[in-house]
């Protein structure tokens, strides 16, 4: 029996209860039944999501529910796949909402907030299963504002919130616009608007619309996933948002513009030329290191994380990249191998980034901050969310025993071997791009030990970071969820191995088997190489014990380990000021990437009146602004400023004025049609 | 899986483990002779660790898990590189999952141990120390794996055994201007890797040039024994690694007691002149400042990719 | 004497090459006008080799004598000359003056691109010889033509140095990487030019040099550096 339809429809419903619930619920009950509610919408979507990418597939045609276009859902294995994810993050998520929000009747906890965040889970696990371009757009556009309502959240509170909220909707609707454009012109030319009917029409179309369109498309698309330069709502809205909204939007919601350009550009295009997907490694190769040179600058935990994410997907960009390139030359495995290794570091990506997001909010939440060069101190007031966090932030820098190493070490492989595909562009792209991603892991450590160095180890900063208590259980028992999912993942990625080649066959790579292994260890079938992940973890921890274990027997005389002062100089004490901040951490990468960061300094001396040379006060200040947003959308913003002040000249008060417009605009109109008839 | 594969894994452990420091007093003595004075013999760094190890094991207070567990973690994970590296032989249990970027992961994975250590500590040299070494770790990992991208064209995977078996049968490899390039830019990432001449100076204790030393600042006792015995053991791994890469003559290719013997000898040897090539050099070099180790490491890093192109170029398919 | 076996040709040839675009990467790596002399003179001996291998394996007798005098000129007469106006720019002054003496003439202190930025832009020259040299290498593809993208990629990094470096010197070591380039990129497609053009050729870049040599001792004298961006004073 088919169980997706089933749990497609129980998520629909639990979505509808949540709904209810939120609105109806008074406050002291209202964040757990929509948290419950939610959970069971992620836990439906998850169902169907496995199912799917067991093979079973679904679809379902309902021509009442939308005017003229009714809605049409399908789920293959890789709608499935990315239906799994939304579902798992949405429903850990829900978890650790009920604690975050609590009890409290303002900001994420009032009622708007949380009757919309069911509806916004339920479009995450919709979006991938949309069947034709009526119903995506709709669902996308449902997503799009139900998260947008989620982030303006704690618009009372917090000024800034309001300012990111309108980065977020404008660069949105652009993406939507994109999209728009792009998919209508596809559906023309295709003569249908269901995606069967686009599959079938895009063999027809001339190389110059199929360009168009994807090139339309997928640039709405990367908009979403934070691609550069698309990416300046990221940064802004992921920090102001509650956090469980963050984690949401930077887990599940960006992948779906990875699911949309794997979508659109293999299974409906049907794959393109080489400059598509050249293209398409550029702005993932340029994503993935701005984002993570960002992410070393920032000191807002959040912020930090935000750039990370569109480091992130800029690798996944890569991936997808790489992909397409060695498609549209031919090596049908190898592109199965590279698409395989993007969707596994998509998978990775969201189960330790929403970790990290709602490990930050842990802390948001019991300090009321997110500066870390304020922070300190936290492992030892909240140890078990600095434990999540160190998890989390193992599977971030990409490195053994974490579930980032696993995907990044696919992604590499498919790279490195990819030098069989001929060409001069492989030649010399993927020497690149392997630089590109072993230069954004080496600057991922560095973030990461910044983030977990200075904002929990060391001694407080603050008086906040000081009185810091650890979270209540609903938010760590979300956190272990996910914690749990990326042991998983790190652990036994090879059980994903057969439902990954299922969706990445479902995007029309149909590679043999790019990853197997039977959960234990990746062994590629294509390329000589393998990994056995458990048992490096095996081996390490038996070293690790011995390397403990050792001295203690060598010593002669056991002692107990006895308390020293720390190293002062000889000048006393140090304070927890003397300790290193992350601005300070972060200033070495600072002046050796000096010429692509461009800071800005400013130092300020005041003299003592009587004297110019002795110095009463010297102000200095340092700021890394994003370069991108400074040198391309403040021109753009202010060209916009000043066409709109020319524009007001024409509304100058008068009606008759504007009685004046509509009758000039009505002859011009008659007028024109009179003479082109 | 044969007895010989499982003794040339511990036997690799093993060396690696008691010959660290002795490599490092060798390399110590090397530079006394050459600057003229008498040294304090090859045997020291034994001394000291075994001095270190007697002393009670000291926590500074406001210290935390990353602090106590870091040194033990080095040292692990360096013990897990030096079973997985062919240093002896290429055919052992494990050389299947031998992957140079695992090697390559698993160092870095040390270092992020050792820098969250010295953040932990709180103090402004640990924290001085920590964004300094992951600085120069962030930068030199582009020039690593490329060099590793150069070096696993010629046998097709990266896997370590298949690519030093490779070049056992095809010397030829090794002479190429691909295999020369890519040697030439991971000797410098090694030096970066290690810490030694002209990225850092394992002998300064000065607070403007320190990287490594002042990471461990607050390290005493046992816990010092650990780190300094796990930045020996990085030492001889990636002077091993090397040494398998360019020279893998010696190496045992099949599981023969006679060819682990001479793979023995011939590691030893290697090792030994590649130490004293490093210890005449650094007589001779001078320690860079930090913010010009960016400019050594973008020219390791041109050297890498000129490797891989010219090995896809020359190679005349 | 027998023709050496096709695979040590080869390979020797590929050696010369890697040899020869490495001491251009050098050049730009270093900042010492001393050391990029002698960097150069060592490009040098690897450019005579090439001729030199292409004679051997060829058997033409011609081509060995072109490389003696290509490794005379390049390898021994340039850098003595550069050598000798290095000399005359920075006197030496008495043992006991050694930490006053103004260096900054004898190094290049502060290029306009830094060593970084110029380090990574020569990787992406290359690639980009790399690049243009693909249909030219497909025309006849022997182990010399494959190597063509080397010469491109050393005239691209010459004009490089050319661009960007402040020093009268170190132009003119640029502009002798940017005639390596040619050199080499003319024996590699075609295993040389008849032996009159390139003696011409050679010629002029030895006069070029000698003038060279002789507007930087003067420039010296007129503005008391060698930074050829004072020359703007020229302008009014």
């Amino acid at each position: 029996m088919n169980v997706i339809g089933p749990a497609l429809g129980a998520a629909s419903a639990l979505a509808g209860a949540g709904v209810a619930a939120g609105m109806l619920v008074p406050a002291w009950g209202r964040s757990a039944a929509v948290g419950a509610c939610t959970a069971g919408t992620g836990g439906a979507g998850l169902v169907a999501g496995v199912a799917a990418l067991g093979g079973a597939r679904w679809s379902i045609g309902l021509p009442g529910l939308l005017p003229l276009a009714g809605v049409r859902l399908a789920v293959d294995p890789l709608s499935g796949l990315f239906m799994a994810v939304a579902g798992a993050v949405a429903a850990a998520v829900a978890v650790y909402g009920i604690g975050y929000t609590g009890r409290g009747a303002h900001g994420a906890s009032s009622r708007g907030a949380q009757a919309v965040l069911p509806l916004f889970a339920l479009t995450l696990v919709l979006v991938p299963a949309a069947a034709s371009v009526s119903t995506f757009l709709v669902l996308w556009e449902v997503m799009a504002l139900a998260s947008l309502l989620l982030v303006l959240s704690e618009h009372r509170e917090r000024a800034e919130v309001r300012r990111a909220g309108l980065w977020y909707a404008v660069m949105t609707h652009l993406g939507l616009v994109l999209l728009l454009a792009g998919l209508a012109l596809f559906a023309a030319r295709a003569g249908g608007q269901s995606f069967a009917a686009l599959r079938a029409g895009a063999a027809g179309m001339s190389a110059w619309i199929r360009a168009v369109v994807f090139v339309t498309v997928a640039a709405g698309f990367a908009s979403k996933a934070g691609g550069v330069p698309l990416h300046a709502w990221l940064p802004r809205a992921h920090p102001e948002a509650p956090s469980h909204v963050s984690a949401l939007m930077s887990a599940a919601m960006v992948n779906l513009g990875i699911y949309g350009i794997v979508r659109v550009g293999f299974d409906l295009l049907g794959g393109g030329p080489m400059w598509w997907w050249l293209g398409l490694i550029a702005v993932g190769a340029v994503s993935a290191v701005y984002g993570i040179l960002q992410a070393a600058m920032a000191s807002d935990l959040k912020r930090l994380l935000a750039y990370s994410t569109s480091e992130n997907m800029g690798l996944v960009l890569v991936g997808v990249g790489a992909a397409g390139l060695f498609a549209a030359s031919g090596n049908g495995p190898l592109a199965a191998l590279a698409l395989v290794a993007a969707l596994l570091h998509m998978i990775n990506h969201a189960a330790f980034k929403a970790l990290l997001f709602c490990a930050a909010g842990s802390v948001l939440r019991a300090t009321g901050l997110r500066d870390l060069d304020r922070l300190g101190g936290l492992r030892q007031r909240m140890p078990v969310t600095a434990g999540l966090f160190a998890l989390g932030a193992l599977g971030a820098v990409a490195l053994p025993p974490g579930n980032g190493f696993i995907s990044e070490w696919l992604l590499l492989q498919s790279l490195i071997h990819g030098l069989v595909v001929p060409g001069v562009a492989t030649a010399i792209v993927l020497p690149l791009a392997v630089a590109v991603i072993a230069l954004s892991a080496g600057l991922a450590a560095a973030v990461f030990v910044k983030a977990l160095g200075v904002g929990f180890s060391a001694r407080p900063r603050s008086k906040q970071a000081e009185r810091a208590a650890e979270s209540p259980p609903a938010m760590l028992a979300g956190m272990g969820l996910l914690a749990a999912c990326c042991a998983g993942l790190a652990l036994v990625p090879g059980v994903l191995g057969s439902g990954l080649d299922r969706a990445a066959s479902a995007a029309g790579l149909t590679g043999a088997k790019a990853l197997s292994g039977g959960g234990l260890q990746v062994r590629l079938q294509q390329v000589p190489a393998s990994l056995a992940p458990l048992w490096v973890v095996i081996a390490l921890t038996a070293a690790l014990a011995v390397a403990a274990g050792l001295p203690r027997l060598i010593g002669r005389r056991r002692r107990r380990r006895k308390n020293a002062r720390l190293w002062d100089c000889g000048g006393g004490a140090p304070t927890p000021r003397m300790a290193y901040t992350a601005t300070s951490f972060a200033e070495p990468l600072q002046r050796v990437f000096d010429d692509v960061l461009a800071p800005e300094q400013d130092v300020n001396v005041t003299p003592v009146r009587e004297s110019a040379y002795l110095v009463e006060r010297v102000r200095y200040q340092r700021r890394v602004p994003d370069r991108i947003e400074h040198r391309l959308y403040e021109p753009m913003l202010a060209a916009l400023a000043r066409l709109g002040g020319a524009a007001r000249r024409l509304a100058g008060g008068s009606v008759h004025l504007y009685l004046g417009y509509g009758f000039f605009g009505l002859v011009a109109l008659l007028l024109v049609l009179a003479v082109g008839w | 899986m044969s007895g010989t594969g499982l003794t040339a894994v511990a036997a690799q452990i093993v060396v690696v483990i008691s010959g660290a420091p002795l490599l490092a007093g060798w390399m110590r003595q090397v530079r006394a002779r050459m600057e003229g004075r008498a040294g304090a013999g090859v045997l020291q760094p034994w001394r000291d660790t075994r001095k270190l190890l007697r002393k009670e094991p000291i926590t500074p207070i406001g210290t935390g898990p990353a602090f106590r567990t870091a040194p033990a973690l080095l040292v692990a994970t360096t013990a897990v590189v030096a079973a997985l590296v062919p240093l002896l032989s290429t055919t052992t249990p494990v050389s299947a999952h031998a992957d140079l970027i695992l090697v390559v992961a698993l160092l870095a994975l040390g270092t992020v141990a050792l820098a969250l250590a010295g953040l932990d500590s709180g103090t402004a040299f640990g924290g001085m120390g920590a964004s300094r070494e992951m600085t120069v770790a962030a930068l030199v990992e582009p020039t690593i794996l490329v060099a590793v991208f150069a070096f696993s064209i010629p046998a097709g995977s990266t896997n370590l055994a298949a690519i030093v078996a490779g070049a056992v049968r095809e010397p030829s490899r090794l002479a190429s201007p691909a295999g020369l390039l890519a040697t030439a830019a991971l000797a410098v990432a090694v030096l970066a890797e290690t810490g030694r001449i002209p990225v850092d100076n394992p002998a300064t204790h000065l607070e403007l040039t320190m990287v490594h030393e002042a990471m461990v600042l607050e390290y005493s006792g046992p816990d010092l024994a650990l780190v300094e015995l796990g930045a020996q053991m990085r030492l001889t791994v990636l002077l091993g690694l090397l040494a398998s890469l360019f020279a893998p003559w010696g190496i045992a290719t099949d599981a023969s007691w006679p060819a682990l013997a001479v793979a023995l000898a011939a590691f030893v040897v290697k090792v030994a002149v590649l130490g004293a090539v490093l210890a005449a050099a650094e007589v001779f070099w001078a320690k860079v400042r930090l913010f010009r180790v960016p400019e050594l490491l973008a020219g390791s890093f041109l050297l890498a990719l000129l490797a891989v192109t010219s090995s896809y170029f020359l190679s005349g398919e | 004497m027998r023709p050496m076996s096709t695979g040590t040709y080869t390979q020797l040839l590929d050696l010369a090459c890697g040899a020869f675009l490495l001491a251009a990467v050098v050049v730009l790596w270093r900042r010492e006008l001393v050391a990029i002399v002698r960097t150069f003179a060592l490009q040098g001996i690897a450019l005579a080799a090439i001729p030199l291998l292409i004679g051997l394996h060829e058997q033409r007798w011609g081509l060995i004598a072109v490389a003696t005098g290509i490794g005379a000129l390049r390898a021994g007469l340039l850098p003595y000359l550069m050598r000798r106006a290095l000399a005359a720019l920075t006197p030496s002054g008495g043992e006991e003056h050694h930490y006053e003496e103004d260096v900054s003439e004898a190094r290049e202190t502060q290029p306009l691109v830094n060593v970084a930025a110029s380090l990574l832009t020569a990787a992406a020259l290359t690639l980009l010889a790399y690049a243009v040299a693909r249909p030219l290498v497909a025309l006849n593809p022997g182990p010399a033509a494959r190597a063509l993208p080397v010469g491109l990629a050393v005239v691209l990094i010459g004009l490089f140095v050319l661009a960007t470096r402040r020093r009268a010197l170190a132009q003119v070591v640029g502009f002798l990487l940017l005639d390596n380039g040619i050199t080499a990129t003319a024996f590699l497609a075609a295993s040389g030019v008849p032996l009159i053009v390139e003696l011409g050729v050679s010629f002029d870049v030895l006069l070029a040099v000698l003038v060279l040599q002789i507007l930087t001792t003067r420039m010296r004298t007129a503005f008391g550096t060698t930074d050829i961006d004072d020359l703007r004073e020229l302008h009014d």
